[in-house]
């Protein structure tokens, strides 16, 4: 791997570092499996990247594409809590119908951004190397986006939030109105990675109806690496971790990708990913079977 | 205080498994009443309990508290009037969020919650001094993760929970029932401290006849989803569970052992 690759790989790693906070909010958080972020992220590039082409400021078209999002994940809280359908088939639902939205939105499958302008613009006009400005300035995002949502997360709305996913029974016992959670909390998180399909599109120089295909997994790939990884305890480690998670895994996979012994090839991506996830998986339990037999060893 | 009318309750309803659970239950409880229900396994006491704070809908019959009707309101916004303890100590309390937050969270109830910080000096000042009280030693662990602790010493937070705000009831689900005798003594006795010192109205669900005599003035048993007897005042004055037990049968029509309430 070299510099370009390796750097590239902390830059998108940072991105879907967005991406990974908002799968960790439903997912963990509010302990609600949401799969519409597959839709949301294509609907964050697809809403940006059309209005940018037809001249709108750069910034309203991100703040467009978050909203968008945020409307995505609202509709799939609602159909799950108003009409009580599973949430893995409530947000299906949604994330299904939103190829078809997408597709709309972009009135074609694809869009290229190139030349236009973008608000990453003013920092490729810096004199300085693109490589290390693009990282910078995703890492701003990234940590900017960290501490706005560890501030929420730590007011009296998040404790409510992380309430509703910890334990529903007692949240409403303790005046916690936990649908209005659910809908927020899912509306956050969707905004979250529409936020994510907007910036990829304004980096990348693009906007593809398909791009938005396993992101889910990638989300929960950062999730998953980042806890077996630090084993966090607090919200702010928790956070912390799902980006760091999000960085290391793109790293790993395009030192795997570009290892050339071990042959892989673009196609392999999936399976380089869930061997990943799958390993990840596994971690605690076998380093909760490894202080097992340490204390076993250690008694008797 | 509280008015329950007619309550009629059915799980499964229009099912080969409707299960009438409530069948008719009319209840006046006075301010500072201290109810203690009693009753066999299925009797329908939680879902009395349940029912008073909108977990469980009822078919028919109204609920009102302070001479407000609450029937339609959800649970969440009953939370305002009644502070619960839940049998399982796990109910009550969020297992991976630390002691400190969820103090926070019962310090919000009933109240707007804002985007201000839930957890300040003040309020870290404010549990410690609470939780100083128990003589747990919880004081010093504010922030370790509430699942660490013991069922008993859940329990001990879930009723300083119940009291960070002015509170009027408070609901007791059988809440000793899952702990040791020692600990569970420890958690009564918690109990009928915080429910003078407040000046609460209690309703509590016990299993024990001999507690159900002994603490608060008022005892009530149901039987298959209605009152049996209802005994307060000097009616209830030098009952024992032997005359308790005769009240049922007479009551009922059926033969109880003693036993068979205790264990159930
Ligand atoms: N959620 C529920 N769904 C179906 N049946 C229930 C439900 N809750 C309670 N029941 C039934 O209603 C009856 C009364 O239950 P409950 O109020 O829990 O009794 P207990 O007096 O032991 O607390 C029981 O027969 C129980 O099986
Ligand atoms: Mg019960």
């Amino acid at each position: 791997m070299n510099l370009i690759q390796f750097m590239g790989a902390v830059e998108i790693g940072l991105l879907y570092g967005l991406v990974a906070m908002g799968v960790l909010l439903s997912f963990r958080i509010l302990d609600f499996p949401d799969l519409t972020v597959d839709g949301s992220f294509p609907l964050g590039s697809a809403v940006c990247a059309i209005l940018i082409v037809s001249g709108a400021n750069p910034w309203i078209a991100t703040f467009a594409a978050i909203l968008a999002g945020m409307v995505a994940g609202f509709i799939t809280a609602w159909i799950s809590v108003r009409w009580n359908i599973l949430h893995l088939l409530a947000s299906m639902l949604t994330m299904f119908a939103l190829y078809s939205i997408n597709l709309r939105v972009m009135g074609r499958p694809n869009i290229a951004l190139l030349g236009e302008n973008t608000i990453f613009t003013p920092i490729e006009n810096l004199p300085y190397p693109h490589l290390y400005t693009m990282s910078l300035a995703m890492l701003g995002v990234t940590s900017i986006v960290l501490v706005l949502l560890y501030w929420f997360l730590s007011s009296e709305k998040g404790l409510a939030m992380r309430a509703t996913g910890a334990n529903m029974r007692m949240a409403k016992a303790q005046g916690v109105s936990v649908n209005k959670q659910i809908l927020f909390g899912l509306a956050l998180s969707n905004g979250l990675v529409a936020l994510a399909g907007a910036l990829f599109a304004q980096s990348q120089g693009f906007a593809d109806i398909s791009m938005g295909v396993g992101t889910i997994i990638m989300g929960l790939a950062a999730v998953i690496v980042g806890e077996a990884f630090f084993n966090p305890k607090v919200i702010l480690t928790a956070l912390i971790a799902c980006v760091m998670g999000s960085i290391f895994y793109y790293l790993v996979r395009a030192m795997a990708l570009n290892a050339s012994f071990l042959g892989f090839q673009a196609s392999d991506l999936n399976l380089v990913t869930a061997i990943l996830v799958g390993i990840a998986m596994i971690t605690p339990r076998l380093r909760a079977k490894i202080l097992d037999f340490k204390s076993s060893w250690g008694n008797s | 205080m509280i008015r329950l009318t007619d309550l009629h309750v059915t799980f499964n309803r229009g099912t080969a498994m409707e299960k009438k659970a409530l069948r008719g239950v009319t209840l006046d409880i006075k301010k500072g009443d201290f109810l203690c229900v009693i009753g066999g396994n299925g009797a329908g006491k939680s879902t009395l309990l349940n029912t008073l704070c909108g977990d469980d809908l009822p078919e028919k019959g109204t609920i009102s508290i302070d001479n407000k009707d609450v029937t339609s309101l959800a649970s969440w916004q009953r939370a305002s009037y009644v502070a619960r303890v839940f049998q399982d100590p796990m109910a009550g309390t969020c297992a991976n969020l630390t002691i400190e937050e969820n103090l926070a969270l019962a310090m919000s109830r009933g109240k707007k919650r804002t985007l201000k910080r839930a957890l300040n000096k003040d309020h870290r000042d404010l549990f410690r001094t609470q939780l100083s009280r128990l003589k747990l030693g919880l004081e010093d662990r504010l922030h370790s993760p509430i699942g660490l602790l013991s069922g008993g010493q859940r329990q001990a937070v879930s009723l300083i929970m119940a009291v960070l705000q002015p509170m009027k009831i408070i609901a007791l689900d059988e809440h000793t029932a899952a702990l040791d005798p020692k600990t569970a003594a420890f958690i009564v006795e918690l109990t009928r401290e915080i429910v003078v010192e407040n000046h609460l109205t209690a309703l509590m669900v016990t299993h024990s006849m001999h507690q159900a005599l002994e603490l608060g003035n008022r005892t009530l048993m149901l039987h298959e989803g209605r009152v049996v007897f209802d005994v307060q005042g000097k009616e209830r004055k030098g009952l024992t569970v032997a005359d308790l037990l005769d009240l049922f049968h007479k009551a009922s029509g059926l033969e109880l052992d003693d036993d068979s309430l205790l264990l159930s």
